[in-house]
C-alpha cells in the first residue's frame, strides 16, 4: 500500500494507484475537474494518470489562468 | 507554401545551431512519454485551449531534426489508454511511431496490458527497439544499444518499473523477472562505458524513483523518464544527470540538446514544448490517425452479440437492476470473489433487447474503470452496503449493485441503520469473517464516499510480488490495463446472447 498526502490530507491507496486515485481518496478531484492542477513535491504538474510513489505529496493550485 | 516556410525555418534552424568548436558536437534527443494513444488534440481539465495531437507533434520533430543529430525517444506506455489505440491493441500507435522514426522505446508496464503475445506482435511490427535492461523473460525486449550520432556514440538503455507486476494483470506477467534499476544499471554502466561516449537512461519508474536513481548511480549523462505523467518543465541536474520527462498523452515533447567534446558532455540544456494544434500537422502521421480513427469507429459498430432483454440503467440508482447483476456478477466472477459491488452510477446508458454493438457498450460504461478485488471484513462489507443505501432518496450514484450477495434494507429508516438482513453465498453476513470483495477501481480508492475498501487496504498490509503473481493481504485481484466495457465485451462475445433478469438481490422493506 501506499502513503499519499494531498493538501495536508493523508491517503492510503494500493500500490498502483494513480493521482486521479489520490484525489478521490481526498474528495479533491471535483476541484481539478474543474480547472486546478495538481503539483508533485518538487513543483511540477502532474497527470491524473500519474503513477506515485509511496510518500509522495500532492498540492491542489488554482489556475491563475489560462495556460 | 507551408513546405517553404518550413524549408526557410529549417534553414535559419540550422544557421542558430553553435558552431562547432574541434573536437566538439552536438546532439539533440526528442522525447515523449505516456502517451497512451492520445492521437487526436484535446481539451485537458482547465485548459484554455487543446493541446496535443500526434500529427502536430510529429511537425515538430521533423522541424527540430532538421540540421542536427537527433534520436526520439519513448520513456514507455505508448500503446494503451485511449480507445484510439486499446481497439487495435496498440497497433495503431507503433504505426504512428514507425513513421515518426522512433529509435527506441522503454518498456512501460501498460506495454504488456495487452498481454504478452500481443507484445511480441507489436514489437515485431515496430521499427525500432523496445527496451528493458531489468526485466527478464521477455523475448521481444533487449536491454541496450548503441547509436552513433555525429560520431558519437549514444548508448540507450531501458528500465521498466519494478511495480509492473502490481499494474497490469498477474497473467500479463507470468515467467517474467523485475530486478531493481539500480542495481542493474551499476551491472551494466561498465560494458555501456566500454561501448559509448554517451549514457542515456530510458526509465518508466516514475519521477520520484528517477531522481532517487539519478542521485544513487553515478554515470548516467542523461535520464528520461515516465510513468508519474510529470511535467518537468525546467530538467534538473542531480549529481550530474540530467533528469527529465515530457508530461502526457502528447501535450509536450521534450527536447534536450547536448554538447560532446573528445567523448565527453560539457553541456546539457533540456526544455519541453507545449504541442498545440496550429500550423500544419505532419501529414504522413495525420493519414494514419485517420485511418486508424476510421478502423475504431469501423471496430465500435461491430455486433457483440444479442440482448434477450433490455438493460435498465433508469433504476440503478435506488434498486437492483438486471443491468447491475450482469456487471456485478462479471466482476464477481473475473476476480473469483465471493461477492461484487459496485455504484449504479457508473452505468450511463441502457442497452435496448436486441443486437449489441461495441459502441452500445461503450456508452453504458464510458468511464475508465478497471477491475480490483479487495479482501474485506464482513462488518467492512456491511459498512459499504449501509453507506451505498445511505441517500436512496437522492437517487444518488453510490446506490450499490451487488452479486454473490442479497439484503434487504430499510428506506424509511435513519441513514446508517437501513440494513436488515445480509446472505453471502446464501449463508448470513459474519461480521468477523474475510470476504474478498470485487469492485471498480474508483471505489476501491474511495469514490463515491466508500471508505471501506480504503480501511481494508490500510489494514491489510502490502502486495507481494512472487514469480510474477501478485498477492497481498488486501488486494486479491487488479487490472489496471483493462476497461470494465472492454471485460463486458469480451464476456458477451463468448456467451452469445445475454438476458439478465431480476433476482430479489436487493429487496426494500418497511
Amino acid at each position: 500500500m501506499m502513503e499519499i498526502r494531498v493538501d495536508g490530507r493523508r491517503v492510503t491507496l494500493a500500490r498502483g494507484m494513480t493521482v486521479r486515485h489520490a484525489l478521490i481518496a481526498a474528495g479533491a478531484l471535483e476541484r481539478v475537474l474543474a480547472g486546478a492542477r495538481v503539483i508533485d513535491t518538487w513543483g511540477s504538474e502532474v497527470g491524473l494518470d500519474g503513477a506515485l510513489d509511496d510518500g509522495d505529496t500532492l498540492r491542489i493550485v488554482e489556475r491563475a489562468g489560462p495556460r | 507554401m507551408f513546405a517553404h516556410v518550413a524549408a526557410v525555418l529549417a534553414a535559419l534552424l540550422i544557421l542558430l545551431v553553435p558552431p562547432a568548436r574541434a573536437g566538439q558536437e552536438h546532439l539533440r534527443i526528442l522525447h515523449l512519454n505516456d502517451f497512451h494513444g492520445f492521437a487526436r488534440p484535446h481539451q485537458p481539465p482547465g485548459a484554455a485551449e487543446p493541446l496535443g495531437g500526434i500529427a502536430y507533434l510529429a511537425a515538430r520533430v521533423q522541424a527540430l531534426r532538421a540540421g542536427q543529430p537527433t534520436l526520439l525517444l519513448a520513456a514507455g506506455d505508448m500503446i494503451q489508454g485511449h480507445n484510439w489505440a486499446n481497439l487495435t491493441r496498440g497497433a495503431a500507435v507503433i504505426e504512428t511511431m514507425n513513421a515518426m522514426g522512433f529509435d527506441a522505446m522503454a518498456l512501460g508496464n501498460h506495454e504488456l496490458d495487452f498481454g504478452q503475445p500481443a507484445l511480441a506482435e507489436r514489437a515485431r511490427e515496430a521499427r525500432f527497439p523496445f527496451l528493458a535492461a531489468n526485466v527478464e523473460g521477455l523475448d521481444p525486449v533487449r536491454p541496450y544499444i548503441v547509436r552513433t550520432l555525429g560520431g558519437v556514440r549514444v548508448a540507450v538503455i531501458g528500465l521498466a518499473t519494478p511495480e509492473t507486476p502490481q499494474a497490469t494483470h498477474p497473467g500479463n506477467v507470468a515467467g517474467l523477472r523485475f530486478e531493481d534499476p539500480a542495481l542493474t544499471l551499476r551491472r551494466l554502466l561498465p560494458e555501456l562505458r566500454r561501448q559509448s561516449d554517451l549514457v542515456v537512461v530510458l526509465a518508466h519508474l516514475g519521477h520520484a524513483a528517477e531522481r532517487r536513481l539519478a542521485q544513487e548511480v553515478e554515470g548516467i549523462d542523461v535520464l528520461i523518464g515516465g510513468h508519474s505523467h510529470t511535467r518537468v518543465a525546467e530538467p534538473p541536474t542531480i549529481a550530474g544527470t540530467l533528469l527529465a520527462q515530457a508530461w502526457e498523452h502528447g501535450k509536450a515533447l521534450g527536447v534536450i540538446d547536448l554538447t560532446v567534446e573528445d567523448g565527453r558532455v560539457v553541456g546539457a540544456v533540456g526544455r519541453l514544448e507545449e504541442i498545440r494544434p496550429a500550423g500544419a500537422p505532419q501529414p504522413e502521421v495525420e493519414a494514419i490517425v485517420a485511418r486508424w480513427d476510421a478502423r475504431a469507429q469501423e471496430v465500435l459498430g461491430q455486433r457483440v452479440g444479442e440482448a434477450g432483454a433490455d438493460l435498465d440503467v433508469r433504476n440503478a440508482r435506488s434498486a437492483e437492476t438486471n443491468f447491475g447483476n450482469l456487471v456485478a456478477d462479471l466482476l464477481r466472477r473475473t476476480a473469483g470473489a465471493d461477492a461484487a459491488l459496485f455504484n449504479g452510477g457508473a452505468l450511463r446508458a441502457g442497452i435496448r433487447r436486441g443486437t449489441v454493438k461495441a459502441g452500445d457498450i461503450y456508452t453504458a460504461l464510458p468511464f475508465d474503470n478497471y477491475l480490483v478485488a479487495v479482501r474485506m471484513s464482513g462488518r467492512q462489507l456491511l459498512a459499504a452496503l449501509e453507506h451505498g443505501v445511505a441517500a436512496v432518496e437522492r437517487r444518488d450514484g453510490r446506490f450499490p449493485q451487488v452479486s454473490g450477495l442479497s439484503f434487504s434494507y430499510a428506506p424509511a429508516a435513519a441513514p446508517g441503520a437501513r440494513v436488515r438482513q445480509v446472505r453471502v453465498g446464501g449463508a448470513a453476513l459474519e461480521p468477523a469473517r474475510t470476504y474478498v470483495v470485487a469492485t471498480l477501481d474508483f471505489l476501491a480508492a474511495g469514490g463515491d464516499g466508500y471508505a471501506g475498501f480504503g480501511e481494508a487496504i490500510r489494514s491489510g498490509g502490502d502486495f507481494e510480488s512472487v514469480g510474477g503473481a501478485v498477492s497481498g493481504s488486501a488486494i486479491a485481484y487488479s487490472d489496471p490495463g483493462r476497461w470494465l466495457r472492454d471485460l463486458l465485451i469480451e464476456y458477451w462475445q463468448r456467451q452469445g446472447t445475454l438476458a439478465p433478469g431480476l433476482e430479489g438481490r436487493i429487496v426494500e422493506v418497511e
